[in-house]
Formats: structure tokens, sequence, C-alpha cells
């Protein structure tokens, strides 16, 4: 049963509803005046796991929430506050002001996480899971109210219900404690925490040979050689297959070749 | 040889699975029972507090009417609770955007003590009689919440703390006028349930001005019956 081991959330949408309500948090009636449920457990599980891999890899969390800046300090605090006061906290620390890819970009390191919390329709999110992609940096987005598409992020830790009462009325700082909770408690099992295997078991790689990967053009050269960061660093990559692509695209790269320029999904 | 060795490491991966299986397993038990705790802890105050819910959300509500503003600020942690109930009255996607305002305490990890700004003095510069003061004392410095709402209530401020188990200086000051106590001593789930508190106050407060709203159009239709306007603020 490998699947359970950091189910993505791409497998989020095609979950029939009884599952989600039987292996959701329950649902809270009077206390939070609402009907307010989620997110998955098993979900929540699998992102605590791959938020503590990433952690004892030496990873920083970067947190934005950008309509409710007050949750993103809460979770950049909560997660940096040591657990004994002899101790550091974690690598915890909010994405400054401004437009969130932006602001990103030059503090974000491959192997980095970054934390939205935040109602589905949010400008700055744009296109923002891709292009962490192609900086290597994990996306956990946790949030209320209507669900974005599935595969919006790595991980997506949704409050089904209203999102006012769920982002005003604590629903999504107990998803923030639940989770930070979870993160600790797989810290306590280094010898788990290896990175995930990868997928280089046969012959043809299907992660870096068969298929191409995604990267940002950070600047183009006369003979259209390319500067392309990825998760693995900065590449030389060749620009002649694809007409237009400027700074700032995310193409897609095959044996140092860009082969499409990737549109940016809307959200 | 080489057969053996990878005998081993598979009987280790799979001792490795297995661990992590039930690693996992023990997650979602933790996730669920902690979502139950914040349930319960809720369900129950809000049936603890509701006369006292009442109260101060009439309470609010009729400073605002009068042009009275909010406060809040808290210390710690509670700061952003702070920073959410004035984000959630100011607010004006639904209701009525109303004046609250949370004074700034820097949370910042490290940060040292005496760099903080202090909601005490903020409040000194801002606050005038007849505004509201909302104090937070979950996390960070207690005394600097308790000696703000102080503050306040000498100006003439309605003083609302929020409180816990872990500390009864709030509850015993007797310079609150609302004081709203959780009944737990985890941070976690009082900042958890203190925003659903909050919440719940401003939910009423919206339905007190909503009410005040429609019974200020049937005076306007009737004008026989304007004195409405004068009785308005205690009627059933």
């Amino acid at each position: 049963m490998p699947d359970h081991e950091a189910a993505p959330a791409d497998a989020f949408g095609a979950r029939e509803p009884e599952r989600v309500s039987k292996d959701g948090l329950p649902a809270s009636d009077e206390g939070l005046s609402q009907d307010l449920r989620g997110p998955d457990a098993a979900d929540l599980a699998a992102a605590g796991l791959a938020m503590a891999r990433r952690f004892a890899a030496a990873a920083t969390l970067w947190c934005a929430a950008p309509s409710w800046p007050w949750h993103a300090e809460h979770a950049a605090g909560e997660f940096a506050e040591p657990v004994e006061p002899s101790k550091p906290g974690l690598p915890a620390v909010t994405v400054p002001d401004g437009p969130l890819a932006e602001s990103l970009r030059p503090l974000a390191r491959s192997g980095d996480m970054l934390l939205v919390i935040s109602r589905r329709d949010e400008p700055s999110l744009a296109g923002l899971r891709q292009r962490a992609k192609a900086w290597g940096v994990l996306t956990v987005w946790i949030g209320a109210g209507p669900r974005p598409e599935p595969g919006s992020a790595d991980y997506v830790l949704w409050v089904d219900g209203d999102e006012t009462t769920a982002s005003y009325g604590g629903r999504l700082a107990l998803v923030t404690h639940v989770l930070l909770g979870l993160t600790r408690t797989c810290l306590g099992h280094p010898h788990l925490l290896a990175p995930e295997a990868a997928a280089c078991t046969e012959e043809v790689c299907i992660t870096c040979s068969d298929e191409g990967r995604l990267g940002e053009v950070v600047t183009l050269g006369a003979d259209r050689c390319a500067q392309v960061r990825t998760p693995d660093g900065l590449e030389a990559v060749d620009t002649t297959l694809i007409e237009g692509a400027g700074p700032g695209d995310l193409v897609l790269i095959h044996a140092g070749l860009a082969v499409a320029v990737v549109e940016v999904s809307p959200r | 040889m080489r057969k053996e060795d990878s005998g081993v490491s598979r009987r280790a991966l799979e001792a490795g699975e297995e661990e992590l299986r039930a690693l996992l397993s023990d997650l979602v038990e933790k996730a669920r029972g902690e979502a139950e705790q914040a349930d319960r802890l809720c369900r129950s105050s809000f049936e603890a507090l509701r006369d006292e819910l009442e109260r101060a959300g009439r309470a609010i509500a009729q400073r605002l009417r009068a042009g009275g503003r909010l406060y809040s600020f808290g210390g710690g942690e509670s700061s952003i609770n702070a920073a959410g109930i004035a984000a959630l009255f100011a607010r004006s996607q639904e209701g009525t955007s109303l004046a609250a305002r949370s004074l700034a305490c820097d949370r910042a990890p490290g940060s040292a003590p005496g760099n903080e700004p202090s909601s005490g003095r903020q409040l000194a510069v801002f606050a005038r009689a007849g505004d509201i003061a909302m104090g937070y004392s979950t996390g960070g410095d207690r005394d600097d919440v308790i000696a703000t709402l102080a503050k306040a209530w000498r100006r003439g401020l309605l003083t609302v703390g929020f409180t816990d188990w872990r500390d009864d200086r709030m509850t015993t000051c007797g310079m609150l006028d609302h004081c709203l106590v959780v009944a737990s001593h985890d941070p976690h789930r009082i900042e958890e349930v203190e925003a659903a508190l909050s919440h719940r106050l401003w939910a009423s407060v919206q339905q007190l001005l909503e009410d005040d709203g429609d019974r200020q159009v049937t005076g306007r239709r009737q004008p026989a019956t304007g004195q409405e306007l004068l009785v308005a603020e205690e009627a059933p």
C-alpha cells in the first residue's frame, strides 16, 4: 500500500463525499456556529509527514495569507515556537508583503515549503503551484469555502462550510494547530524521515528522462540559450524550439531543450 | 552475498514501511482527537457563556451605535485573535462595516520585550470614553493586557476580556465589564475557542444593528410612532 504515503492532493477531488464525511475531522455544530467539516484526517497526516521530511532536510517554511495576514503570522509563529525553551523552533517565517510570487522568488530555496492560508479565489495565487514546483518548493494550502481545483497544491487541507466562520471563528487556526502537532510528532521519528524514495528504479527514469520538467526562465541569451531555474538549480536550456518565451515564463524542459511554454493556470 | 544483502535491505525496508504505516495511523487518530477536543470545549464554552456573550454583544452594539470604536489587543499568540476580530468587525463584505482597530503587538519570535509596542501606550493615544477595549490574554505578556484593560476601564471604555483557567487575575481584577473565561489549560484550544466566541460576538452585534435598521425604517414610514426611534435601543 504505498499510496497512503504522501497521498497527492490531485486525488482529493476524486474522493467520494461519504469518505470525506467519514474520515474528516468531526463536523462542528453549535460550537463553531455553523456546519464546518474537514479537512480529511488522512490528508493532514500525509501533509504533516511531508513537512517533517522537508524540515529534517533543513527546509524553511514560508507562510502567506494574502487576505488574512494574521493567519500567516500565526502559522509562522506557531511553527517557530520552540517546544522546549532551550531548543530552537522550526525555521518558519512569513513571506514579505507584496505580490506573492515576486516576494517569494528570491527567498525560496529548492526543498523549501510554502504554506498558504486563503480562500479559493485569491488572485495572487495564480500559477503559484506550478512556479513553486519549478523552484522545488512544496505547497500546502489551508482554506475554507468553495474548494479549489484538484491539484492546486501538493497538499490541500480544506474546510467545507462558510468561509467567514472558518477563517474568523477559529477553524483555520485549528487546522494549523493540528498540522503543527502532526509535523512535530513525525519529527520525533527521524529514522522515518529520509527523503521520499526516488522513482528511478527502472533503467529509464520516469521523473527525469522521459517526461518534461518544469523550469522558470531567468534570463534569455542572444544565442537562444536560456538560464532556467529548476529544483536542481540554474540550468542552461536551449530555447530554439519555443517562440516568444521570456524571463518569468514557465517552460517544460526535456534533455536540455525547452519543448513548450507552460500556460500558467488562472488559479 | 549480493542476494543476502538485498534480502536484508528488503526486510529493513519492509520494517520501515510497517513503522511508517503505524505512524500515519497514529497521526490520523491524533488529528481526530484534537478536533474532537476543540469541538467539545467550544460547545461547553458556548453553553457556559451564553448569557455573558449576549450581554457583551448588546453592550458592544450600544457603544458602536453611539459612535464608539472598538480596540482589540492581546499578547503573544492571542494578538492573532485581536487582529482577526478587528478585521472581522471592520470588513464590509457582509453586514455593516464597523469602527474597529487592533493595536499592534509585535509577536516576532525572539524580539526583545522592551521593543514591543505597548498596547497601553497606543490606547492612551487613540481611545476616548465611550469606546470599547477588547483584550485577549492567552499568550505572551498577560500583565500588559491586564494593565491596558485597567487603563481602558479608568478612561470610561467598555472593557471585554478573554481569559482562561491558567490565571484568574482577569476575573478578579474588578475592572472588566464582561469577562469570557474559556475553561481550559491548553493554549491552542483556548485560542481556537476565543476566536469562535469573538466570531459569535460579531454575529450578534451585526444582528442587533440589523434589527435597528429594520426598526428605523418602520419609524420613518410611520412618523406618528417616531418615538420608537428613541426607545429602540432596549426594545425587546
